[in-house]
């Protein structure tokens, strides 16, 4: 049991019709808290972020390393609309692991589908529990894809383990008609495996075991 | 978690696109079909829009309104008012407003030299 600090970008919009909005651009169902992929045309991943509704505003925690691309992706098509984005990542820290037994005062919780995540003020200096190697062989037991690692703009959802995040019938977003089309052929192309050490090629390095992205026949 | 009310916080620079002169056309038959839709009456006007989403980013939106809140472009073609929102300018110079008449599929249909890319069904574009 622990939590890891990831490298996270938290992003605060404002605004009217955020969920709407946010729907609009991403794979899952966007009505509520909740984790999706944003990809763009290609059905490629620009960033997995997990949706926080927060009284009238909406976190966004993605991966900081692709915050760039997720601004730019969201501020193309805020168009006339009544929409601000805040980068608030400086303030704070996101953990990501097991519930703990005590949430500190002052925390966001939320239930990823990375594991369960807690946005904190970096004022309040929470400590992890985790180092990486804890973390890293936590998701190769639970295969749990991570940014970084099996998550990338080289992927599409269904090849990093996260086509629970890819919505069937919700209707329209960039990059439907590509996960629409792999879905209904029954071809996901290469997907997410846990494999028995030693991986070639493994995204993940685990004691016993490795994730891995291949092509399945 | 710090929702960033403090001064510390910085909103993130927002880069809105160049606002440009919009060109707009429409076929004989578009115009034939707002004829039909408007009457005499010009009292209305054709805004089209954009929104964000559908499968290739951008999908087009026209209304027939009195009147709209947005910044826009007026322009008259062919004696009918049509508005542009100034924030999806950049999306929409030189497009054409054609009409396609059939059964499934049918309706106004904008061609757009701006797009890359556009869904299947025709309806959002990139």
């Amino acid at each position: 049991m622990g939590l890891y600090r990831c490298k996270s970008s938290v992003l605060l919009l404002g605004g009217e019709h955020l969920l709407e909005f946010l729907d609009g651009l991403s794979t899952n169902h966007v009505n509520g808290p909740c984790t999706s992929p944003f990809t763009n045309g290609n059905a490629k991943i620009i960033d997995v972020c997990d949706i926080l509704p927060v009284g009238d505003r909406v976190v966004l925690v993605g991966y900081d390393e692709y915050k760039d691309q997720l601004v730019a992706h969201l501020m193309s098509r805020i168009l006339g609309r009544n929409i601000s984005i805040t980068d608030v990542s400086h303030l704070n820290d996101v953990f990501i692991g097991t519930e703990p037994d005590h949430v500190p005062e002052g925390a966001t919780v939320h239930h990823s589908a990375l594991g369960w995540m807690m946005v904190i003020s970096k004022s309040l200096n929470y400590a992890a529990t985790w180092n990486q190697e804890q973390w890293d062989e936590h998701r190769v037991m639970n295969e749990i894809p991570f940014h970084g690692h099996e998550i990338s703009p080289k992927v599409h959802p269904f090849s990093c383990g996260l086509e629970e995040l890819v919505h069937p019938n919700k209707g329209c977003y960039i990059g439907q008609e590509v996960l629409t089309r792999m879905r209904s052929r029954g071809k996901s192309g290469k997907v997410m495996l846990r494999k028995l050490n030693p991986v070639e090629g493994s995204t993940t390095t685990g004691q016993t075991h490795s994730l891995c992205i291949e092509r399945v026949q | 978690m710090d929702c960033g009310t403090c001064d510390s916080a910085s909103p993130v620079m927002m880069v809105k696109p160049e606002e440009v002169e919009v060109n707009l056309t429409m076929t004989e038959k578009a115009v034939a079909m707002l004829e039909d839709a408007f009457g005499d009456d010009r009292s209305h006007a054709l805004l089209v829009g954009v929104l964000s989403g559908g499968c290739s980013g951008y999908m087009y939106d026209l209304q027939i309104v009195e009147s709209t809140e947005q910044a826009v472009q007026e322009l008259d073609i062919s004696g009918f008012r049509v508005l542009v929102p100034s924030a999806s300018s950049h999306l929409l110079d030189g497009i054409e407003i054609d009409y396609v008449d059939r059964l499934m599929g049918g309706g106004f249909k904008i061609n757009n030299p701006n797009a890359e890319s556009s869904c299947g069904c025709g309806e959002s574009f990139s």
